[in-house]
């Protein structure tokens, strides 16, 4: 296998709260290294409050570590200032959170439309073209210009993940996105994270609960104390 | 960089989002452009009606009997070893500064160009005399031909006419005050009693009334009269009117006066200086408070973004998670800012614009039988005014959507993401 997508290079973080006079520091992460390989489906399992968030947050350069180094297909991202962290985020990665967090102001397609219109990465045309066509490929054909207010939670997240996926992101991320749903949709989201790893070697880390959808993935990160504490292949 | 039609999108539909806020904020802009470009209008209109006035009806440029230069002692008297005795002034007569052989005077006037027209006249004051009524009245001595150029008579006559002056040596034309006080009319003979004490017996042959009190106060008779109540020598005037045919020029056309014939010649400009000077203060003082209507304006605006932002602190977290630039964000709410602005300054001028139409048909009871009556009130009208209120309506929306705007910039994603529950 070529270069990993994802290297962690002895990772630590600490979270430091003022209470009063006094500093409380909190070691959130402690010395974390891994990669993920290309077209890899791994999961992120571990009890709340374990890091796992902090972890998501600092493969997809929305933060940053305190030490060690964070690579993303081949650049340090723990180096780069905020807004070449902003234009990585955009071109090469895609978030689904456990909410859908979508624009409420917005259609469907118009929220998918968002992460392409961004620093004017494509027109408005071809953008529309793009989303709509996701969406279809998500089983939304017929809701494309609902507000996100007007779908279900299942439909939401499916939104969610055609908007992460809109400028086809070398990895997605994804952070517990099924925590909102129901059995019977959160099956079908397992569904079509698995079907987008079969199909498209879409590479995707899922930090997830559910043991059910952890079993359905390739690998399992468990983290324990800001640690890990396995790394299992499964397949 | 490049605002591309999302911006707009995302900070058109956040605004709509939230309608009421946003049309207040609206009408906040709309009503101060509208006031701003009225208030501007009004004051603009009775500073212009009032100079249009003068203008009309004043002289351009007036010459008196005052000297430039203070004449030099040049008539020895008496010598008497080391006092020397000089006649400098003759005062016996009430110390009258006079203009001395005015139509030698006139005639190097008049030759400059720029001059259309030269007015002698002399002025007295004296008592008037009707019936058991008898008062201080101004009177002045004119050519009422020449007069006529200057304050327009023959236009702003209620009775009688100017061709009678001139055809009557010891006819006297009245201004309305003095016809009111009086109670007189054309054909009445009233007395006037000169400085002297001389009393002379004049026949009324027509009242005027041009609107302006300094005027509707004064009296007038032929100069030959004029000159003799006074005791004016035949070649002597008090004054010289002039008219110019270019306004812009008279202060040149003053200023040669004075150097050719060293008696001081004033233009409107210079005697109406502190009139003008008053309307524009109190101009002042109104924009000003104006602009307090717009401040406010512009707190609304504030609020509405501000509001804005912090509702929308998760979205613009999710938007920056998502790739967007630090400038995109932070156009997002100066858009808001402008669209505000724009579409607030546009009504306030459609608005501002009617009001002015409305408020210069407003009938008003004329003062006056003038050339210029104005019978209704009259507005300044100029592009400008709208041009300008909406400028400053959008300065101040856009500094009022600075703020808002970095603070939306500066939104951590992580604080507020993780935040969320
Ligand atoms: N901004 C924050 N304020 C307070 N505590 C925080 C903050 N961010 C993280 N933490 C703490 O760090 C630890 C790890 O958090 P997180 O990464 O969200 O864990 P997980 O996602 O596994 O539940 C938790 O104990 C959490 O309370
Ligand atoms: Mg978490």
């Amino acid at each position: 296998m070529d270069e990993p997508i994802i290297r962690l290079d002895h990772i630590s973080k600490k979270l430091s709260v003022k209470n009063g006079g006094e500093e409380i520091v909190t070691k959130i992460l402690v010395d974390i290294s891994f990669d993920i390989a290309q077209g890899e489906f791994t999961a992120i399992t571990g009890p709340s409050g374990s890091g796992k968030t902090t972890l998501l947050y600092l493969m997809g350069g929305l933060d940053r570590p305190d030490t060690g180094r964070a690579f993303l297909d081949g650049q340090e991202i723990s180096a780069m200032e905020e807004e070449e962290l902003a234009e990585m985020r955009n071109a090469k990665l895609g978030f689904v959170y456990q909410f859908h967090f979508l624009l409420p102001e917005f259609s469907a397609v118009e929220n998918v439309m968002m992460p392409m219109l961004a620093r004017g990465r494509a027109s408005t045309g071809e953008a529309r073209r793009r989303a709509a066509e996701l969406l279809s490929e998500l089983g939304l054909s017929d809701r494309l210009h609902n507000k996100p207010n007007q779908l279900s939670g299942g439909q939401q997240q499916r939104v969610a993940i055609a908007r992460a996926l809109a400028n086809s992101p070398k990895v997605l991320l994804a952070d517990e996105p099924t925590g909102n749903l129901d059995s019977k949709n959160a099956e079908t989201i397992y569904k079509l994270f698995s079907d987008l790893n079969t199909r498209t070697g879409q590479t995707i880390v899922v930090v997830t609960h559910d043991e059910h959808f952890a079993s359905e993935t390739k690998r399992i990160l468990h983290i324990l104390d800001g640690q890990v504490s396995s790394d299992r292949q499964l397949r | 960089m490049k605002i591309n039609y999302h911006l707009f999108m995302i900070a058109l539909r956040q605004l709509l989002n939230r309608k009421r806020q946003t049309f207040l904020t609206l009408s906040g802009i709309s009503v101060g452009v509208m006031v701003l470009i009225t208030a501007v209008s009004l004051m603009d209109g009775l500073l212009q009606s009032f100079i249009q006035k003068i203008v009309e009806i004043a002289p351009h440029v007036i010459v008196s009997g005052e000297k430039v230069r203070p004449t030099v002692p040049d008539q020895l008297v008496e010598s008497h070893g080391n006092t020397h005795v000089t006649f400098i002034k003759n005062v016996s007569r009430e110390d009258q500064e006079v203009i001395k052989n005015y139509p030698r005077i006139e005639s190097l006037i008049q030759r400059d160009s720029l001059v259309e027209l030269i007015s002698p006249s002399v002025s007295t004051d004296v008592i008037g005399m009707f019936g058991t009524i008898s008062e201080p009245i101004q009177l002045f001595g004119i050519i009422p031909a020449l007069e006529d150029g200057i304050e327009k008579f023959s236009k702003n006559m209620i009775s009688g006419s100017l061709s009678d002056l001139e055809k009557t040596p010891d006819g006297i034309m009245l201004g309305s005050s003095v016809a009111k006080d009086f109670t007189s009319r054309v054909g009445d003979r009233m007395q006037i009693v000169a400085p002297s004490g001389q009393i002379f017996s004049v026949r009324v042959v027509g009242i005027f009334m041009t609107g302006i009190n300094d005027i509707d106060d004064n009296c007038y008779v032929n100069l030959r009269l004029g000159q003799n109540i006074g005791g004016f020598s035949p070649d002597e005037a008090s004054n010289l009117y002039i008219r110019v045919n270019n306004l812009s020029r008279d202060g040149l056309v003053a200023r040669t006066i004075e150097q050719e014939t060293n008696y001081r010649a004033i233009t409107w400009e210079e005697k109406a200086a502190s009139v003008v000077a008053l309307f524009k203060m109190i101009s002042g003082i109104v924009y000003f408070l104006v602009f307090f209507v717009i401040m406010v304006a512009g707190f609304g605006v504030a609020n509405v973004l501000i509001t804005n932002v912090l509702e929308k602190v998760r979205d613009i977290a999710v938007m920056k998670s998502l790739g967007f630039k630090r400038s995109e964000i932070t156009w997002i709410y100066l858009i808001q800012g402008i669209m505000v602005a724009l579409v607030g300054a546009t009504i306030g001028c459609v608005l501002g614009f009617v009001l002015i139409e409305i408020m210069s048909s407003i009938p008003m009871a004329s003062s006056s039988a003038s050339t210029i009556r104005t019978d209704h009130l009259m507005m300044g009208k100029n592009p400008m005014y709208f041009v300008g209120a909406s400028i400053f309506a959008l300065i101040v929306s856009m500094v009022a959507a600075v703020g808002p705007s970095r603070s939306a910039a500066r939104v951590n994603p992580v604080e507020i993401l993780r935040g969320e529950r």
